[in-house]
């Protein structure tokens, strides 16, 4: 319901020129949902990671986001992105551990704003994939919200809930074996080669990999066009 | 503006393996900026025989692609590419379609390269053409292998032969004969013959009929043996007189390699070619010593020849190098190995040949003294070398059998006898044949035997086998005369079929005992390697891939009482004339042995060692994929054996 006042209200604000173009254009490509009928194998997906300054949400803010395209069932290497975010502060010495940012790259980075207007460009209606999706789309969510009053309204693919769902069937409960289906964990079990982990564009890379090893045994149970697999 | 992060790890992949692994950055990262990833499960076709060429070649980032060709209904394989290897590279130069289908043999992770930016390489960075250049020839003339190969098999034409491709019979390296043949009637004068000879600076005439058939030949060896030696006045007679005859007739297109072989087997230095290839037919042309050798630098002829006449056991051991350095040429050009093991083999015969004539001279005072009491001997290889199968110098396993002395003289014949051992083995140590570890030699008095004893070993060998010592025995079986008298050595096989053929059980034993080294299950990328410390993950061929084969091999010649004395690959090739029912799978045995013996041979000359223990990073994937067939046959062929002699009865 929110979403869709939202949506009114941004629509209102493009007619009167109030809104940049390029979220505009965003939001006119949803007019129609016509792919979610075409082959998994002839969407485009878009696989992306963010790095943030930590795990609180309300409190943590993005600091990079990667993203890499699946085009005809191939990763484009050409077709991807990657982007700093200028911050103050990069948050706790943990999460610097973690990503490997420190301050000096992240003052190279562009403007919250415009990395938010850039990853609208590069996404158009393609269907977003995330590893834990939930929080990498709430945390580009905020940032939208603050900026342009939008949230994201692609859809999306979870690769854990995915290999959750091809592995164990849709009703296992995640919540008691998460570790799992950790990222680490699934690249093991789907023997991808750990590289770059712990950069958006790294892990964005693996996910992409691991998401194409899901898509082709999704196919032998049957998930052959993007609704099958947004469980339409 | 793509993701930095990610163009350069695609970059570092790509810059791991030829021909992108000396380029720079910025043209590997344009590179990578192109690449596609796409993923394959196992079974996948990528592309197939008559598709379209596609935009892009592809470079194997995990996984496995096998690429292969339809012959009738047979797929045969032409390529097995792993990690890092490119295919379809046709989409680079050719316009047509694909020739070959690729299908992943294994789950596979494909970096698809557009054909457009390889191209755009090429200007600035030669290597890379010719990297790619070089693989498209590769694969064409791969393709034409493979089907030659296939055609060969579906015929049903003699022997696979897999990967010992052979260069010398295949090229029609063809030994082109002098048609202008000299000739004269038999009944000219020596004296003329010589004339003629002088006159037209040539080394031989043919003496022919009336209807132009071979009679004979007179050459400058007969003129100078067999004339001016004698005194007199010979020269007035007719050439008939001192014309060697018959003269050996062959037909027209022997390759250098039949030639070389007629040469080393034959010893003769003249073959007359004729209408029909028979000494009935006119004479159309002649090929010499000469003629061969010129056609071919390196020669196992003129070796032979240095061997016959080496004065010292220095020169032995000369040619012997050379010999060595023949094999190699001969093992880079894919000759056939049945060829190269026969040339080989007939070296090391001379070698020992003329050790035992070295060492005959330096006894002679002790063989006059005794000469009346000395029996007939004959001297025996064993083991590889009794197989006819020593590419490259093992160590020794020979012994000598005799012809039984009165009891009284038997000390003093056996003591000479391992006197001249102690000399011949001697000769051969310094010929760079070491001698045996476990004294398996006729210098051990244990070896050096007379009739009756050496029939004693084998009959209790056969009456009351005992695994241990059945398993130490298996080199005896395979001994060879070479030199002497070989009418002992086949008596005495005739005593072993007679003696078996009483002991209806010792057959199951010693098939028994050839499934003692069960070969690999799985090879590809879980290689079997050993396990003792020197020799850590190498893998065994000898113990693992080709005993189990001459093992099979040697049971059933004795069980089909086989008298000739044959290499293994030759044994499989009798017996699966003599056993229909195991046809396929005999001959397949010994293709399959025959490229064993290339590839120990291939790894002894670049390790410099004998070849037993290969380095499994070392070999190419065609080497790999035709290992792993290998060991299927030797499964089969176990297998075969176990059914035969219904061993699943046997308890150890």
């Amino acid at each position: 319901m929110i979403r869709s006042i939202e949506k009114v209200l941004a629509e209102y604000r493009c007619r009167k020129g109030a809104l940049r173009s390029e979220v505009c254009d965003y939001l006119r490509a949803f007019r129609r949902k016509d792919y979610l009928d075409t082959h998994v194998d002839e969407a485009r997906f878009v696989v992306f990671d963010t790095e943030t300054t930590g795990f609180d949400t309300s409190r943590d803010s993005v600091i990079s986001i990667g993203a890499v395209a699946i085009n005809q069932g191939r990763i484009s290497i050409d077709d991807s992105m990657e982007l700093l975010v200028r911050r103050a502060s990069i948050g706790d010495r943990e999460a610097a551990a973690v990503h490997g940012l420190l301050s000096r790259d992240l003052s190279d980075g562009c403007d919250e704003a415009e990395a938010a207007l850039a990853f609208l460009v590069y996404c158009g209606r393609s269907v977003l994939v995330a590893q834990h999706a939930s929080f990498d789309i709430l945390m580009m969510n905020r940032i939208l919200q603050r900026h342009f009053g939008i949230r994201l309204m692609n859809d999306v693919v979870d690769t854990a809930s995915l290999a959750k769902r091809l592995e164990k069937g849709p009703y296992y409960n995640l919540a008691h074996k998460s570790g799992e289906y950790r990222l680490d964990n699934l690249l093991l079990r789907y023997r991808i080669r750990l590289h770059d982990r712990h950069t958006a564009a790294g892990d964005a890379f693996l996910t992409a990999q691991l998401f194409q090893r899901l898509v082709s045994k999704g196919k032998e149970c049957g998930i052959l066009t993007v609704r099958d697999l947004l469980l339409r | 503006m793509a993701s930095n992060t990610i163009v350069e790890r695609v970059a570092v992949d790509l810059s791991h393996y030829p021909p992108f692994d000396n380029l720079s950055q910025e043209i590997l990262q344009e590179l990578a900026a192109s690449v596609s990833v796409s993923y394959h499960d196992e079974g996948e076709v990528i592309f197939r025989k008559g598709d379209d060429l596609r935009e892009c070649a592809f470079m194997v980032m995990k996984g496995a692609v096998r690429l292969f060709e339809h012959f009738d209904d047979n797929e045969v394989l032409v390529d097995l590419c792993d990690e890092g290897d490119i295919f379809g590279v046709r989409a680079i130069f050719a316009r047509q379609d694909y020739v070959m289908t690729a299908q992943v043999a294994e789950e596979s992770l494909l970096y698809e390269i557009p054909v457009d930016n390889i191209r755009r390489l090429f200007r600035e960075h030669p290597a890379v053409a010719m990297f790619f250049a070089a693989e498209f020839a590769k694969s064409v003339e791969e393709i034409d292998h493979s089907l030659t190969e296939a055609y060969r098999r579906s015929a049903g034409s003699s022997i696979r032969e897999h990967a010992c491709r052979s260069f010398l019979e295949n090229e029609t390296l063809e030994v082109r004969p002098v048609a202008s043949v000299t000739t004269c009637p038999p009944d000219i004068s020596i004296q003329d013959a010589a004339r003629i000879m002088s006159e037209q600076d040539i080394g031989s005439i043919v003496v022919v009929s009336p209807e132009h058939h071979p009679m004979g030949i007179i050459t400058d060896t007969d003129l100078r043996k067999k004339v001016v030696a004698v005194p007199g006045s010979i020269k007035e007679r007719p050439v008939s007189d001192i014309m060697s005859s018959p003269v050996y007739t062959i037909n027209e297109g022997k390759t250098i390699a039949d030639m070389v072989m007629l040469m080393v087997k034959t010893k003769l230095r003249h073959f007359c070619i004729t209408a029909d290839g028979s000494p009935d037919s006119p004479v159309t042309g002649i090929i010499s010593e000469h003629d061969i050798i010129t056609s071919e630098g390196n020669n196992p002829a003129v070796i032979m020849k240095a061997l016959m006449q080496a004065q010292s056991f220095e020169e032995l051991k000369e040619q012997r190098d050379k010999a060595e350095k023949l094999l190699q040429v001969y093992v880079e050009q894919d000759v056939a190995v049945h060829f190269i093991a026969n040339i080989i083999t007939e070296i090391n015969d001379a070698i020992i040949t003329r050790a035992i004539g070295f060492s005959l001279t330096r006894l002679e005072p002790e063989r006059s003294r005794i000469s009346d009491k000395l029996p007939e001997f004959c001297w025996l290889s064993l083991g590889s070398e009794g197989r006819r199968e020593q590419l490259l110098r093992t160590d020794q396993d020979n012994a000598i059998l005799y012809e039984d002395p009165a009891p009284s003289d038997a000390e003093q014949v056996q003591e000479y006898f391992l006197q001249l051992a102690r000399e011949v083995t001697g000769i051969l140590q310094e010929c760079g044949f070491v001698r045996c570890p476990a004294d398996v030699m006729a210098s051990n008095p244990k070896w050096c035997q007379p009739v009756s004893v050496w029939t004693g070993y084998f009959r209790k060998w056969i009456q009351t086998p005992e695994p241990r010592a059945l398993m130490h025995s298996t080199i005896f079986f395979d001994f060879r005369p070479v030199y002497g008298q070989s009418k002992l050595a086949s008596r005495l096989k005739q005593e072993i079929f007679a003696e078996i053929s009483r002991n209806s059980g010792f057959l199951q034993f010693f098939a028994k005992n050839a499934l003692q080294n069960p070969p690999p299950l799985g090879f590809f990328r879980n290689f079997v390697v050993e396990k003792s410390r020197e020799h850590a993950n190498e893998f065994d061929i000898k113990a693992r891939a080709m005993m189990p084969l001459s093992d099979a091999a040697r049971v059933l010649s004795y069980e089909q009482e086989i008298a000739e004395y044959f290499s293994t690959p030759e044994r499989f090739r009798r017996l699966s004339t003599l056993m229909p029912d195991m046809k396929d799978l005999l001959q397949e045995a010994s293709a399959a042995y025959e490229f064993l013996m290339r590839l120990r041979t291939v790894n002894g000359l670049k390790s410099g060692g004998s070849g037993r223990y290969i380095k499994p990073e070392t070999l190419n994937k065609l080497d790999r994929q035709m290992l792993r067939n290998v060991f299927g046959a030797i499964e089969k062929v176990q297998k075969g054996l176990t059914l035969r002699f219904q061993l699943d009865y046997i308890r150890d």
